[in-house]
């Protein structure tokens, strides 16, 4: 019962036009099943009847009120061929499919289960089979089970067999080696349990998943195939039954006589039931397929503005940037996420800014909301200044001539962030002649060169591709690539965490070179305090969305004053701790964030007010504003 | 840097083809047994109806059947060796010989429809990953899947009543009219090429004209399965780290999806399309008989028909050895396209 609910559920699961293709996939299906097995009664004569009441029908006539889709040369109505041919087809796919799944799975089973010297044969047999040209095997069966069985129904189904049987071997093999190879699994296996229910659990929930999709895309292939054998004449005996393919090698010679209805309504008939089938293992397979599932962001209207706006820190020097109340929304199944809720800050030229907080506050989302780089459905909105402009407001074409040159980002998870078909050299060709497009080959060279020697990769490396490097190095490729433009902005997103402690400090350093020589502002997002200590000027920490505490690193961090801030620091392991601390809980969720302030279930400091009212942003002096209710 | 990688290209493609062996000898293994467990006399199948027994019984020496099952079975494997599949029983004409000519048709029109399908497949597939869940995807979704429905024969008979009779505007028959035919020198049996070699300029729009309806016909059919892989393997590379990297360079989107998203989808892309080499095949044996196009597909039906074991064995020997070929070639492709392959 619960596989049978598992493998309805992809029915239900599809939403909008693929939920459509779905269901118009069923009900093509639906009607083809049904001619089939209501044949005799819907068909109003017989597949090689051409009289009744010891009458005569005309040959060739066309579509009229007594044959409504016309007569054939022997006088056969056309309109009961094809309701007999949709017996004929259903019949060979039933039998083909039923014959692959009982050969094929258990084959499959015993090969996965078993290993060794037949898992490998059988494999080697398996892949040929799968090479070979499927209608050249068919036809060969074909050809030779028709000198000894003849060519009915079991003829064309066996011949159809073999071509699937390797497809459901190669899905239940796989998913039982797969199986085999879990820990636990293999746990049991050491302490002498042969875990057989496991195994057998998991292979049914995989079977009954995939074999559905594969069922119904074969079923389409088997009835295109039975087609194309009946049509070269080694399929489906004329005498023993109708069959659409036939019908339309029939319909070839009628046209040129100019009787078109002979091979064009078996021709139809085709490519409906073909086209259904096609529709359910297609629509199947995509809501099974992980990779293919619908991820996309449902667009939705901004709701109003629900919270104070945060104040920015009061401070002296020219700001880069300015952020004032930015909010982006995704809109999700369940309703909008506010990933970055009312933030406010600024960035001065040649100044570093820390945003710190846990996984999940909107670090990463506020970094892609001030770059416009957000997914399709996400809303943005409130004031990002750059260069006199509200970035916010600016068209996405304009927003694209500006990233780059003007505002830049390193990404991070290096591993994965350049192209890996692209050689280094190409990648920063493609960046210098979109921006500077009259830039000669030899300035694009001489450019590209000296960025990357300013991060330490040597020019014999240029033309490399990403694979030939480690992380560290690409990380820094990435870097030069950034700033082979000269932005005057760069957010830099966790560039460090995925790299070991001796490359996170080469790369902290080039950063720092950056700012100090080529006046560069960067955001740099961490979670990691002591990276902000230790390169930042100044420190925003961020919870839920909000930016709850910022100021001068030195302040912030001598004396925090928010709470979390505390708890953050707090729980930072260093030499001198002694014990680990974390703060209780996690961070809430962005779909329903709790009432007042957001910090409340987790706060040690929680007053009755503090669950009720969202607290003010209060300046502390010295350019350090804080929401909480502590300070007001 | 150039030479050490040609190297470790070269050095790939040693290894893939030693890797090709074993299959090749399943494959052979496979189309022998297949031939052979056939209950019956070949030769009587064939011909016997005409001769005494007396007389099949040379035949049969002739042909090897006499011998004991192993020793037909290395006979076959030499003949592959050597390429040389014996004599017709049915027609007596040299099965090489038939599989040469008739292949050179075959590949023109395979090439000729694989060249629509890239065509039409590819950028209909781009726009539909790339617009995913918008009408345009839904359209070329569903006009990959309705194509792909139709049977190759069935759009050969609505292509050739459509634009053979009811506007006249081409043949629906055959390579070559006959003049032309005679007017060309065979040398590899493309027609197209040969003329070319031989500066028949003239012969081109005859032979193009020949070729059109065929090669739409069968490559529209496998452009529904092009457009299909396309769009998948897009939507796939769409989400990579590094696309989102290049937007963060200001790289504007056709860019983004035809340098990037695109040529990383490829290499899936042209993997697949290799295995769906038999696809090809399929279509172009079904296709060959619609528009009576002189293939080795054709023979093959005419074989057939004819219970001709010797030329059938033969021919789909030829198609089996082309599909290892065929894989080959794209295993190059791929190997020159990424560069982690050869690595």
């Amino acid at each position: 019962m619960r596989g049978l609910r598992r493998a309805l559920a992809p029915l239900f699961a599809a939403r909008g036009l693929p939920r459509v293709l779905l269901w118009v996939g069923i009900s093509l299906t639906a009607v083809f099943v049904i001619l089939a097995v209501f044949a005799p009664l819907i068909a109003p004569y017989g597949f090689d009847q051409y009289a009744a009441d010891g009458v005569r029908f005309p040959q060739q006539a066309a579509p009229s009120i007594h044959h409504l889709l016309g007569t054939t040369v022997q006088s056969d109505d056309v309109l009961s061929r094809i309701i007999w041919g949709a017996r004929t087809s259903i019949e060979v796919v039933l039998l083909a499919l039923l014959l692959s799944i009982v050969v094929g799975v258990p084959l499959g089973l015993v090969s996965g289960y078993f290993g060794g010297w037949l898992d490998r044969i059988l494999v080697l047999i398996n892949d040929s089979l799968i090479a070979f040209p499927y209608l050249l095997l068919a036809i060969v069966i074909a050809f030779l089970l028709q000198g000894s069985i003849g060519g009915g129904v079991a003829t064309a189904a066996f011949a159809i067999t073999v071509i699937y049987i390797p497809q459901y071997f190669r899905v239940v093999r796989n998913s039982v080696l797969s199986v085999r190879e879990e820990p636990y699994v293999e746990a049991g296996r050491v302490l002498g349990a042969p875990p057989r229910t496991v195994i057998r659990r998991y292979v049914f929930a995989n079977v009954v998943q995939s074999v559905p999709v594969l069922a119904s895309l074969n079923a389409a292939d088997a009835i295109l195939t039975l087609a194309a054998l009946s049509f070269l004449g080694i399929g489906i005996d004329p005498s023993a039954a109708a069959e659409w393919g036939y019908d339309i090698s029939r319909g070839i010679d009628d046209a040129q006589a100019g009787y078109w209805w002979t091979g064009l309504f078996p021709g139809l008939a085709i490519i409906l039931l073909v086209t259904g089938l096609t529709l359910v293992g297609e629509s199947l397979n995509d809501s099974i397929n992980p990779l293919l599932r619908q991820r996309r962001f449902t667009a939705m209207a901004m709701p109003k503005a629900g919270l104070e706006p945060a104040l920015a820190p009061e401070t002296a020097g020219t700001s880069v940037i300015k952020v004032r109340d930015l909010r982006v929304w995704y809109g999700s199944e369940r309703g909008p996420v506010q990933a970055v809720d009312g933030v406010s800050l600024d960035v001065r030229q040649g100044e570093m800014l820390g945003v710190v907080g846990e996984s999940g506050c909107g670090k990463s989302t506020l970094a892609r909301g001030l770059l416009g780089l957000l997914p399709a459905g996400a809303v943005r909105d409130g004031l990002v200044e750059f260069d006199g402009r509200n970035l916010v407001e600016l068209p996405s074409e304009e927003m694209r001539w500006l990233r780059g040159p003007s505002l830049g980002m390193v990404f991070q998870e290096p591993m994965t962030r350049l192209d890996p078909l692209m050689r280094v050299s190409a990648h920063f060709a493609e960046a210098l002649r979109t921006h500077e497009p009259e830039l000669s080959d030899t300035e694009v060279r001489r450019r590209s060169l000296d960025a990357l020697a300013g991060m330490g990769i040597p020019p014999t490396r240029f033309g490399n591709y990403p694979y030939e490097f480690s992380g560290g190095m690409r990380q820094r490729i990435l870097i030069a690539l950034t700033l082979v433009l000269g932005p005057k902005f760069v957010v830099a997103d966790e560039p460090t965490t995925a790299l070991d402690v001796l490359v996170e400090a080469q790369i902290l350093e080039i950063l720092a070179d950056v700012k100090r020589n080529f006046d560069t502002s960067i955001l740099f997002i961490t979670h990691n305090l002591g990276i902000v200590a230790e390169a930042c000027d100044r420190v925003a920490v961020m919870y839920a969305g909000r930016v709850v505490e910022q100021g001068p690193v030195s302040a912030v961090f001598a004396d925090p004053q928010h709470p979390y801030t505390r708890e953050l620091l707090a729980s930072t392991i260093s030499l001198r701790t002694t014990g680990l601390r974390y703060i209780e809980g996690s961070p809430p969720d962005l779909l329903s964030p709790p009432s007042g302030c957001r910090f409340h279930p987790r706060c040690p400091d929680v007053m009755a007010v503090c669950s009720e009212r969202f607290p003010p942003s209060v300046e502390l002096g010295g350019g350090h504003p804080v929401e909480c209710w502590l300070h007001v | 840097m150039a030479s050490s990688t040609t190297g470790s290209l070269r050095r790939y493609l040693v290894t893939r083809l030693l890797l090709v062996i074993p299959m090749v000898f399943i494959l052979l293994t496979i189309v022998f047994i297949l031939m052979r467990v056939a209950p019956g006399d070949p030769i009587q199948a064939s011909v016997g109806a005409h001769l005494s027994p007396a007389q099949l019984a040379v035949r049969e020496h002739q042909a090897g059947f006499d011998k004991p099952l192993l020793v037909q079975y290395f006979n076959y494997l030499g003949q592959v060796f050597t390429g040389n599949f014996g004599t017709a029983i049915t027609d007596h004409q040299p099965v090489t010989q038939v599989i040469t000519r008739n292949g050179g048709a075959t590949l023109e029109l395979t090439l000729a429809a694989m060249l629509v399908a890239v065509l039409v497949g590819i950028p209909l597939g781009l726009l539909a990953g790339r617009m995913r869940d918008t009408w345009i995807d839904v359209s070329s979704r569903l006009f990959g899947i309705v194509i792909y429905a139709a049977p190759v024969f069935f759009l050969g008979l609505l292509a050739q009543e459509l634009f053979g009779r009811k506007l006249g505007w081409l043949p629906t028959s055959s390579q070559a009219s006959v003049l032309t035919q005679l007017d060309i020198k065979p040398h590899t049996h493309l027609l197209i090429l040969d003329a070319v070699i031989d500066g028949k300029w003239g012969a081109l729009p005859d032979l193009l004209k020949h070729l059109v309806l065929p090669a739409a016909v069968l490559g529209l059919t496998i452009s529904g399965v092009v457009i299909r892989l396309v769009r998948v393997n897009v939507i796939q590379t769409l989400r990579g780290d590094y696309i989102e990297a290049a937007r963060a360079r200001g790289i504007g989107e056709r860019g983004v999806v035809v340098r990037h998203a695109l040529r990383n989808a490829l290499v899936p892309i042209v993997t697949i399309t290799g295995l769906q080499a038999a696809l090809l095949m399929s279509g172009a044996v079904l296709t060959e008989q619609t528009f009576n196009w002189p293939g080795i597909g054709n023979r093959l039906v005419f074989y057939l028909e004819a219970r001709d074991y010797t030329a059938v064995q033969g021919i789909v020997t030829a198609f089996t050895l082309a599909v290892v070929v065929i894989s080959l070639l794209i295993d190059v492709i791929n190997a020159w396209i990424d560069p982690r392959v050869r690595y």
